[in-house]
This record gives structure tokens, C-alpha cells and sequence, in this order.
């Protein structure tokens, strides 16, 4: 008795009437779509307010598109060359969130086996014969010699780049 | 006594817990345990931060819609020396070119010149047909020649720019080039070069006031 009574109360909170259970299936379907929705318009704003501030600064900035396996130099609302790049066996799409990346360091290598460090999280690079110990698990995402040699040269250490999905 | 009753106990309790408890537990797991008012505002706030997001993002949308333009631009990447026509994300026209040798000559008196290609930054300034290079100090030092005064007429070289040139300020211009087999290579002495047929093209593609992108 003690125990049914328990659980009785335990279900007191329940609506058991059809429409209830009706209205609650249908908010809570509305609720997912919500959130999901909510976020994809937060990741939205973030992306526009990165090309509001990038069209007010004098800086060459990139877009990198990871699905599409495309990137952008840009120099406020201007593209100044398109490119395509392969993306490393490590690398993990669904690691790089879409947002801000910053160069936080140029490596100029013998024979244009150059480098752009995003901090931990990518590298853009093309063929490098030797990758240092601290980069080995870095993804990175490898461009045409002569792509790379463009965008290297055009971005400096503090530029930014943009992750997109 | 007790042991009957505890037995009577077991066999009331026992089936209504199997009936019971997966409702309890289906309540703990799925939205059945919010209670409904709490579900619908929560559903309610869901709805008032789309609508404000979406407000909010249409505002700037066209804030940078407002920024955009269907101009014309001009690109030229002195790493791969391609010169490109664009508009918006289109790129209208692709051309080799020639860009700034990044050689270094010094004159006897010390007075030296680089000559790289300038970047950043240009505006057409200037759209010029058959243009006259006017020959400045370091052509004459680069061959060895005495400089002549600046209103020598042997510094008019008529035909070696090309038929247009684009003036893009400081002695800086797209022009034509004898040297068309060097195109795609830095070989000139700071101005972008291209080809006959690229040049008309851009040429008369573009205006006074065209943007021009050199990096």
C-alpha cells in the first residue's frame, strides 16, 4: 500500500489526458526545431558580424568552406582569388567548428614548403617533408604550391580566418 | 498474522509495480516529466530568441548589403602573376601578367631603386591610349647610360607600353609589354604587364575609379 502510494504520488505531476499527452508531443517537437533553429541563426549571426567586422578593417582575411573544400582570400567585401584544398587523413570535419580561426604563426620552409598555423586547431599548408613534432597532430588542409604561395604572402601572423560549413 | 498480511502485501504491490514503473520511468526520461506549463514557455522563449535572431540578422544583412556594389574590381596576385576582372564573387576575366622583378640596381652616387610592385590598395586614376613611356633615371643606369636632362626628348619611348595603360598613381600602371613571352614571371620594374588582347579587354572594361587589388 505504502508503495503504490508512493508511486501514485510519484506520478502526480503527469497529465495522463489524451490532449495533454497530445500537446505535450507537439511542444516538444516544436522545442527541438526551436533549439535547432536558434542555433543555426546564432552560428548565422556570428558569420555575418566576422564579415561586418572585416569589411571596417584593412586586413586580407580568409573563408575557408570545410564541405565544400573551398577557401577565399578576401580584402573587405572583395574576393581576391578562390582556391580549392585537400584536407589531411587526420583531419576531423566535425572537429573544426564553423567561427574565427587566427594565423598565429608563418613558417617559411625551404623549396615554398611553407605554412600557416591556426593554434592548435589547423594548418594550411602545401607538400611540408618534415612537419615538426608539436604540428604532428594538427589537421591541416593542403592547397596548390601556387595557391599557397598567394595566400601566404598575403596574410600576415594575427590575420583571421573564417570556418564555414 | 504479520506473515499474511506481509504475504497479501507482496501480491497487491508486486503487480501494480509492474505496472507502474515503466510509466514512472518512461515520465523521468521523456518531456512527460516538465510539467506543461513549463514546457509551453519554454517553447514561448524558443520562439521570441528565433524571432529576435532573425530580426537581428536581417538588420545586418542589409547592413552589409548596403556595403556591397556591382562594380567592376581589378585583382592582380603578384606570387602567381595573374591579373583578374571580377565582380562581386564572378570572375569575369583571368590574364597572365607580368609583375615587379624585386631586383635592386644602385647607382655610382649611391641612389638605388627597387623594383617591386607596389600592394594594396589603387584606384584607376588614369586611362591612357597609346601611351609614351617616359624613360626615368634607372632605365639609363641599367644600361649604362649618361642621364639626360628630365626634358630630354630621348626620354619619349613611344610603343613600348603597349597600346592602353591604366594609371594607378606614384609611375605605376597596367600596360602592354614587348616581352610578352615573360608574362606570368616577375620581370618588369614595379607596373603590372599583359598581354595585347588582355589589356583591350581590361582596358575598356574598366573605368576611372575602378578599385584595383595588387597583394
Amino acid at each position: 500500500m505504502v508503495v503504490l502510494l508512493v508511486c501514485s504520488l510519484f506520478l502526480l505531476g503527469a497529465d495522463n489526458s489524451d490532449q495533454a499527452i497530445a500537446e505535450r508531443s507537439v511542444l516538444a517537437e516544436q522545442e527541438l526545431e526551436l533549439n535547432a533553429r536558434v542555433d543555426s541563426l546564432r552560428s548565422e549571426q556570428d558569420r555575418l558580424q566576422f564579415q561586418k567586422a572585416m569589411y571596417a578593417v584593412d586586413s586580407k582575411y580568409l573563408v575557408l568552406n570545410i564541405s565544400a573544400r573551398t577557401g577565399q582570400l578576401l580584402y573587405k567585401n572583395r574576393v581576391l582569388k578562390d582556391f580549392r584544398f585537400t584536407p589531411s587523413k587526420n583531419f576531423n570535419a566535425e572537429q573544426l567548428k564553423p567561427g574565427v580561426l587566427v594565423i598565429t604563426k608563418k613558417t617559411e620552409a625551404k623549396n615554398d614548403r611553407h605554412a600557416l598555423r591556426f593554434g592548435k586547431s589547423l594548418i594550411i599548408q602545401w607538400r611540408r617533408k618534415t612537419v615538426p613534432p608539436q604540428e604532428a597532430d594538427i589537421p591541416f588542409i593542403s592547397l596548390t604550391k601556387k595557391d599557397l604561395l598567394s595566400v601566404f604572402f598575403a596574410v600576415e601572423e594575427g590575420a583571421m580566418a573564417y570556418v564555414v560549413r | 498474522m504479520p506473515y499474511k498480511i506481509s504475504r497479501m502485501m507482496f501480491w497487491l504491490v508486486l503487480p501494480a509495480l509492474f505496472l507502474v514503473l515503466p510509466s514512472a520511468l518512461h515520465a523521468q526520461s521523456s518531456p512527460f516529466a516538465v510539467p506543461l506549463d513549463e514546457l509551453r514557455s519554454r517553447v514561448q522563449a524558443l520562439q521570441q530568441e528565433a524571432s529576435r535572431l532573425e530580426e537581428e540578422n536581417k538588420g545586418i544583412r542589409q547592413m552589409l548589403k548596403d556595403l556591397e556594389d556591382d562594380d567592376l574590381y581589378l585583382v592582380v596576385d603578384t606570387e602567381s602573376n595573374r591579373l583578374s576582372l571580377r565582380q562581386g564573387n564572378a570572375v569575369l576575366h583571368a590574364a597572365v601578367c607580368g609583375s615587379g622583378s624585386r631586383q635592386f640596381i644602385e647607382e655610382e652616387t649611391g641612389r638605388n631603386w627597387y623594383f617591386e610592385t607596389p600592394m594594396g590598395s589603387f584606384t584607376v586614376l588614369g586611362k591612357e591610349r597609346n601611351p609614351v613611356w617616359i624613360r626615368p633615371d634607372w632605365s639609363y643606369v641599367e644600361e649604362n647610360m649618361p642621364i639626360p636632362a628630365e626634358s630630354d626628348p630621348d626620354r619619349l619611348v613611344r610603343g613600348v607600353l603597349g597600346k592602353y595603360a591604366l594609371l594607378l598613381g606614384n609611375g605605376y600602371k597596367i600596360h602592354g609589354t614587348k616581352w610578352t613571352n615573360l608574362l606570368g614571371t616577375r620581370f618588369t620594374h614595379g607596373c603590372v604587364s599583359l598581354g595585347d588582347d588582355d589589356l583591350e579587354l581590361v582596358y575598356k572594361s574598366v573605368k576611372i575609379g575602378t578599385k584595383v587589388y595588387l597583394y
